[in-house]
């Protein structure tokens, strides 16, 4: 037993302890408590994840052997380490940020069942990461998704709240059936055991028709949990009443999981062997994300627009895997490398900045009572910190270099321009489209942010409730403020970070991308590698690439194109390069600006309001007004339902009020979610009515003709 | 499209030569009565001046003296048995008698920009302000344009008596201009008061809120003589006085 | 059957009418004006107002408010017909302060009410929106300049003690709806006033326009002053259109005073008055078309006006025509040439203002800006009583050379109307160039019939009220004087298209994209000057 498997058992016990712990103290308590067993046990994990990630070497314990099911076990390879890092990178900021946040529900729901379920999540979810059978992993998914649907309704007291939990729970589930029943297929073509190991020893053999049931089942199955199109209805409803510390792992680590088995399955189990498998993928992921941002854009309600932004990460996600995938089955290991580690990338960064977004719009729901920016407004003045650390989540996620952001999108991007290098003209086209789509997100995505802080952090408090915010207590902005740290790292330190993600991602592509994507620049020699030509490296260093060495970390920069003999032009970019000349760039802009100012008498002016002595907060602009433009441009998708009602007094022209209502409803309530539903229960009226004769004599019937049925089945196939 | 370009190159050139050149077309101007006029019947001299509704003539003796800032152009006082001359001229503005501000010359003469506030005027006066902007006149072209903020303006342009709705307003904007800035009054209502003020809504003029520097009488002040308030205002207003021009001179 | 036959028969119609609804409660007369005057119990004030506007297709031209020295006197002056005027006459003791409102009915009346309540201190029992209409919050609480103990030399109340706070009425409720300021200082240069614009973003739901930025107490002002100095005031509280107002003021001397104006001063008002409304249309178009951003169109039509205010300049002396018209006449006469020779600018500047018509009507973007945008109904138009070529732009046609002709335009000049359906900006447009064209045309006219003869008559001081009229370039306006003994003016009421069009202004400044905005203004052609006064 290695130091990790060590670190993981302690991990898991930390948590149970931490569970029990949490049901003996009182619940005046349990905040402290929970903040403390939470963030250790999460501590725990990452070490243990890290060890993995850092020695490159797993393990396996298994657990008992099981008749038909084989193996049980848990254990950890490079893949499930990565994932176990991002939920404890997660997990940890989450568990502090508790301390403070909970306080407001004391005295009106029991802390100390939140206590248990928020320790249970934390170890179902490590557990379902680090299953290393399906079986394993089937059990602790589904108790983790009814953890996730009390955690999400544990303001039992909202019926949203808890409709919105049953429909998470109902989706999910529905999701990971489908998803089950194709590893179970997988399974039945011969695996001796449901271990990870056994199904993929039987993947070579499958035949083409199971491998597109099985990616189909599996890849839409997954797909409900991470949010992409068609079965993302659920999110942006649960993910806003969760209370903040669960609302942050809902988006930073549960969405996680549905990618997870999508990896797993599709490329470790039985690895996708069609381009056409990964542009379904790509396509998904694009339009995913693009309906993600245009309802985060104009959604008024903070967290909920986070919710939605949530679907646009997930889906830029699956543009990366879905862009490596297609390079896979392309026989293009390195560029297929690139797609993944894009993906996982953009991953871990969402996990950092939505943890540190949500967290932020928590606290300010916390403060001010609602989470509606159209009655924000100035909140700068009187919660600086929080402000200052949102803003860097709202500058990663809207990808400003040099955050995160900017990284992981601008090389989705760039993956998406490599498809140069694919033979078919159609594929190509396909990527244009969606490159052309990602454009347009990360366009919007800027939009959308800008209107989220300078909304309700800048201008005018547009209610009352702004004049008396308190900051944040400590306990939920040291959080924020590693969150943020985390996320100006990530963006600094892209070489570090992808040769770290290629170790993850080099068995699943059988190639690397360490050496095209970060080449040891400053440790090349004049002379060069052989894929450079000597006359780019001169001149590379003639511009001053080497001035870097010594203040740039790492092996220099990102090198998107290495240029050729025919095209000697070098893509590169370095974010800590575009760090330092942005810090020397405001630093003597702000010491110009002194300079030529300093006789100055400076007199300060009002804001310029027409001449109108008194701008009040009701003439500036709203979160509504300020995305309405998008709201008027795609409005062939949001389908408004507008109603209006007019009042005049009682003759004449006096109007005394127009009220307007205007609903956008998600359009995939729309597409998927309501057909569905209408399916189902048409179905169930149709099948179900003429045998619901009230006999129990038809009922029993019915019982023994479905085991009969059943038992033929089994008996042809086996 | 094409046609309208066309129509405006066949129009031709019709911008006024002024200020390199004097211009005497008809109707630029009504003119103002002429001061220091020597009357037949020195005697009547009173009865002269009583014509008058704004108080802008005033016996002196045997002469007649005439106040610009007060004309409102009735033209009562140019017909009839004591008639007074009128001169044709357009190049009324003075610098304030208060005004202790230098001239806007140098780099920022070239460049002015304005802020325009209608601080109760008859629209006559804003209606003048707004020819300039026309062919004939083209103020751009001597480099005074009309900016949408006055966080860029070095000027205020102010018509109207200032009625005590628009004094915060004017406030206001004037408050909101950086410095180095300058106020034109333009018209009698701006300088006076006019028919309207000190009154129980108006003021007796902008000089009674803001620092004023340059005055531009009339009623309403033709394009020209707001041009040549501007051109005073940056320091070149003189450059006109080389060519003679009928009856020049208006003086305080 | 003779004319004054059918006025009587007219006359005993509505008396008959009237007497049979309300009985008792009304009780009527015939002054020696020849306006039927209906003194109605103040319950049934209402009822007889909406009667008329409504079911007798009567217009409102003003409500004149008086303090006289025993009692309080509000005058309704409907006009239409025939018999042309009606006045519904209430009075009441000066220590009553309030009398029901005929807003409820007679909508036009709304803005009417509202400043009597603001200027006076009368209130009307069941008006819904009273206060903060011509006096801002600058004023102290209870100002009432209009009254006759108010003093109008005092100088402008000093900024009130605290920060006067003013709390616009918002209409529109929805999910992040707030609005969005514009004035009183305009980035260009524009006339002082506010709107609010109420919106979510993009489209704007509703507009509430902020007037009176400009209010010089102008009917304060005239009073105790002689007529020949208050005319200077008619004529200049708007200089865009200082001939029709000082020709309306002085009608209404002329009236008092029994007078007939000399034939060839009547034919000079009205070239000079056609004059001013084909300049103040020139400019009018040149600002439509500046406001839809088209650079060569807006300087080709800021060419014509420019011309127009040289040739008056070089033809009168006055580029505004101020000056020229007066109590009894014209301040003095023009020699034919002069005349001639502003016919002749006039007729070029036609035939270039038609070429440039046409070219508009063949510039899509041009027209893509104006159609369909800032639409009044016809039936909003009637019920606002608006005037003009606003009310006529929506099938209304409300002109008073036609409908109530006065001077030479009685029998010498035969107007002929132009009235389009749509109610849009285009339709606004089209009429003011029709109307433009029409001006051009009378003016040659008038020139044409001139004869010689005197322009001026003497007017005697005599007591007594009246009111005149006149089709000012934006529409009817309404001058009721009342002179006392002296023959110094007493009372001064001054009823401007302006002020009546801007009533009705937020009709078509309703649902639009905010870039309209300037579009909208300008097919109003308002001024604040001549509404505020």
């Amino acid at each position: 037993m290695n130091l990790a498997a060590g670190f993981f058992l302690a991990f898991v016990l930390l948590g149970l302890f931490g569970a029990a712990l949490s049901a003996m103290v009182p619940d005046r308590r349990v905040p402290a408590t929970l903040a403390w067993t939470a963030s250790l046990a999460s501590v725990t994990l990452l070490v243990a994840s890290g060890l993995v990630l850092a020695h490159g070497v797993g393990f396996e314990l298994p657990l008992m052997h099981l008749p038909v099911l084989g193996a049980l076990g848990i254990g950890m390879d490079r893949l499930s380490a990565l994932f176990l890092l991002v939920t404890g990178l997660v997990f940890a900021p989450a568990s502090m940020s508790s301390a403070g946040y909970l306080g407001r529900y004391l005295g009106r729901y029991s802390l100390r069942l939140y206590g248990v379920l928020f320790h249970l999540l934390l170890v179902t979810t490590a557990l379902t990461l680090a299953g290393s059978d399906l079986v394993t992993f089937l059990f602790n998914w589904r108790l983790m998704s009814v953890l996730c649907l009390l955690l999400v309704g544990f303001e039992h007291g909202e019926t949203e709240h808890v409709d919105a939990g049953f429909l998470l729970l109902s989706m999910t589930e529905a999701g990971v059936l489908t998803a089950a029943l194709g590893v179970l297929f997988l399974g039945g073509l011969g695996a001796s055991g449901l271990d990870f190991a056994s199904l993929r020893a039987v993947a070579p053999g499958v035949g083409s028709t199971a491998r597109w049931a099985i990616f189909l089942l599996t890849f839409f199955g997954f797909s409900m949990k991470a949010g992409l199109i068609p079965g993302s209805s659920w999110l942006p409803r649960a993910h806003p009443v969760a209370p903040a510390p669960v609302s942050m792992i809902l988006s930073g680590a549960i969405l996680n999981l549905g990618v997870y088995g999508i990896v797993r399955v599709n490329l470790d189990l039985l690895p996708v062997r069609w381009v056409g498998q990964g542009l379904i993928v790509l396509i998904a992921g694009s339009l995913t994300a693009i309906i993600g941002i245009l309802y985060a854009t104009i959604e008024p309600d903070m967290k909920r627009m986070l919710a939605h932004s949530s679907i646009e990460n997930m889906g830029l996600v699956a543009v990366g895997l879905g862009a490596g995938m297609v390079f896979l089955a392309s026989h293009m290991p390195v560029l297929a490398a690139m797609g993944f580690v894009v993906a996982f990338y953009h991953m871990t960064n969402h996990s950092l900045y939505k943890s540190l977004l949500f967290l932020g719009a928590g606290g300010v729901d916390m403060r001010l009572g609602t989470r509606d920016m159209d009655r924000m407004g100035g909140l700068l003045r009187r919660m600086p910190y929080t402000g200052l650390f949102f803003l860097v989540g709202a500058l990663s996620i809207a990808a400003l270099p040099p955050l995160n952001g900017f990284v992981s999108e601008w090389l989705t991007l760039q993956t998406l321009l490599q498809s140069t290098a694919l033979a078919s003209t159609g594929v190509k086209v396909a990527f244009a489209l969606c490159g052309a789509l990602l454009a347009l997100t990360v366009a919007l995505a800027l939009t959308c942010f800008v209107k989220a802080f300078g909304m309700s952090f800048l201008g005018m408090p547009r209610s009352e409730g702004v004049e008396r915010v308190r900051e944040l207590p400590r306990s939920m902005l040291w959080p924020m403020g590693l969150l943020a740290a985390g996320c100006l790292a990530l963006g600094l330190g892209p070489t570090f970070v992808i040769p770290a993600l290629d170790t993850v991602v080099a068995p699943l592509a059988h190639g690397s991308v360490t050496e095209e994507l970060v080449p040891p620049f400053f440790t090349l020699g004049t002379s060069g590698d052989a894929r450079y030509s000597g006359r780019f490296v001169r001149d590379f260093h003639r511009i001053g690439a080497q001035v870097g060495r010594g203040v740039i970390p790492g092996r220099g920069l990102v090198v998107l194109h290495p240029g050729g003999p025919r095209n000697p032009v070098v893509f590169a970019m370095s974010t800590a390069y575009t760090a330092v000349v942005l810090l020397l760039l405001l630093g003597s802009l702000y010491l110009v600006v002194r300079w030529s100012t300093r006789r100055r008498k400076v007199r300060r002016a009002a804001v310029w309001a027409g001449g109108l002595h008194h701008l009040s907060p009701d003439m500036t602009y709203t979160a509504t007004g300020f995305s309405n433009p998008v709201r008027v441009v795609f409005e062939g998708i949001f389908r408004p339902a507008i109603s209006e009602d007019t009042r005049e007094s009682a003759r004449g022209y006096f109007r005394t009020a127009l009220t307007r209502r205007q609903m956008e409803p998600f359009a995939l309530d729309r597409l998927f979610l309501r057909p569905v539903v209408g399916c189902a229960r048409w179905a169930a009226a149709r099948a179900a009515r003429p045998h619901q004769s009230g006999r129990v004599n038809s009922y029993t019937a019915a019982v023994l003709l479905t085991l009969l049925i059943v038992l033929v089945i089994a008996g042809i196939t086996m | 499209m094409s046609k309208w370009i066309l129509r405006g190159l066949a129009t031709g050139v019709k911008t006024t030569r002024y200020p390199r050149r004097h211009d005497g077309t008809p109707g630029i101007s009504p003119g103002l009565p002429e001061t220091g006029t020597e009357l037949v019947f020195p005697e009547a001299a009173g009865a002269a001046a009583a014509v008058c509704p704004a108080g802008a003539l005033e016996a002196e003796g045997g002469r007649l003296g005439a106040d610009p800032r007060r004309c409102i152009h009735c033209m009562r006082c140019a017909w009839g048995s004591h008639a007074v001359p009128w001169n044709g001229g357009y190049e009324w503005a003075r610098w304030a008698a208060e005004s202790s501000s230098a001239k806007l010359a140098g780099a920022f003469g070239r460049s002015v920009h304005l802020r325009i506030v209608d601080a109760g005027g008859c629209d006559a006066c804003l209606s003048e302000v707004t020819q300039l902007n026309n062919p004939y006149y083209n103020m751009h072209r001597l480099g005074f344009f009309v900016t949408p903020s006055p966080r860029h303006a070095d000027v205020l342009l102010v018509v109207g008596p200032v009625t005590t709705h628009m004094r915060r307003p004017l406030l206001e904007a004037y408050g909101a201009m950086p410095g180095p800035r300058r106020v034109i009054a333009v018209g009698s209502c701006a300088l006076t008061g006019g028919l309207f003020g000190p009154s129980f809504t108006a003021s007796g003029g902008v000089a009674e809120v803001l620092p004023v520097d340059v005055e531009v009488p009339g009623c309403p002040p033709p394009p020209l003589a707001i041009l040549h308030a501007l051109l005073l205002l940056t320091g070149r207003g003189g450059e006109a006085e080389q060519v003679p021009e009928p009856g020049k001179g208006a003086a305080r | 059957m003779t004319e004054p036959a059918s006025h009587a028969m007219h006359d005993q119609a509505l008396q008959r009418e009237a007497a049979g609804r309300w009985g008792a409660a009304v009780r009527i007369s015939h002054p020696a004006d020849g306006a039927l005057e209906i003194s109605p119990n103040p319950e049934v004030l209402s009822e007889v107002c909406g009667w008329l506007f409504h079911e007798r297709g009567y217009a409102l031209a003003t409500v004149v408010a008086q303090e006289r020295a025993q009692a309080w006197r509000l005058l309704y002056l409907f006009w239409g017909g025939p018999p042309a005027w009606v006045r519904v006459r209430i009075e009441m003791p000066l220590d009553r302060t309030s009398l029901p409102t005929i807003a409820d009915r007679v909508h036009a009346a709304d803005w009417h009410e509202r400043e009597i309540e603001d200027l006076f201190g009368l209130s009307f029992v069941g008006h819904p929106r009273l206060g903060d209409f011509v006096l801002h919050e600058e004023w102290a609480e209870g100002t009432n300049p209009m009254r006759r103990s108010f003093d109008a030399s005092r100088p402008p109340a000093a900024g009130s003690a605290g920060e006067p706070r003013w709390r616009p009425g918002r209409v529109v409720h929805a999910a992040g709806a707030f609005m969005m300021p514009v004035g009183p200082v305009f980035s260009g240069a524009a006339q002082a006033s506010h709107f609010l614009l109420e919106t979510i973003g993009e489209e704007v739901l509703r507009t509430i326009p902020r007037l009176f930025y400009k209010y010089r107490g102008v009917e304060k002002l005239a009073e105790g002053r002689t007529v020949d100095r208050a005319v200077l005031i008619a004529e200049r509280f708007t200089g865009t259109s200082a001939v029709a107002h000082a020709w309306a003021f002085c009608r209404a001397v002329e009236t008092i005073a029994g007078v007939t104006v000399p034939r060839r001063a009547e034919l000079l008002r009205a070239a000079f008055a056609e004059f001013e409304r084909f300049r103040h249309h020139l400019a009018a178009i040149a600002g439509i078309v500046h406001s839809t951003g088209m650079t060569v169109a807006s300087s080709q039509a800021d060419l014509l006006v420019e011309e127009a205010l040289r040739s008056a300049g070089a033809a009168v002396g006055h580029r505004y025509l101020f000056g020229q018209v007066v109590p009894g006449g014209m301040y003095r006469d023009w020699r034919k040439d002069q005349l001639d020779e502003l016919c002749r600018t006039v007729e070029s500047l036609a035939r270039r203002l038609d070429t440039l018509s046409r070219m508009f009507r063949f510039s899509s973007s041009f027209l893509d800006r104006l159609e369909q945008v800032g639409i009044v109904g016809r039936g909003q138009a009637e019920d606002f009583g608006l005037v003009g070529p606003v009310a006529r732009g929506s099938g209304v046609e409300a002109d008073l050379r036609t409908m109530l002709p006065y001077g030479s335009y009685r029998e010498l000049l035969r107007v002929e109307g132009h009235v389009e359906q749509e109610g849009d900006g285009y339709a606004r447009l089209r009429v003011l160039i029709a109307e433009a064209q029409e001006s051009a045309r009378l003016i040659r006219k008038a020139v044409a019939r001139l004869e010689p003869g005197p322009v001026r008559v003497e007017i005697p001081a005599v007591p007594g009220e009246a009111i005149g009229w006149c089709e000012a370039p934006r529409g009817a306006t309404f001058h009721w004087v009342r002179l006392d003994g002296d023959g110094r003016v007493a009372r001064y009421r001054l009823t401007t298209p302006s002020f009546t069009n801007w009533h009705g202004f937020h009709l078509a400044a309703e649902r639009f994209a905010f870039q309209d905005f300037p579009i909208i203004m300008a097919t109003f052609g308002l001024s604040t000057a001549e509404g505020d006064r």
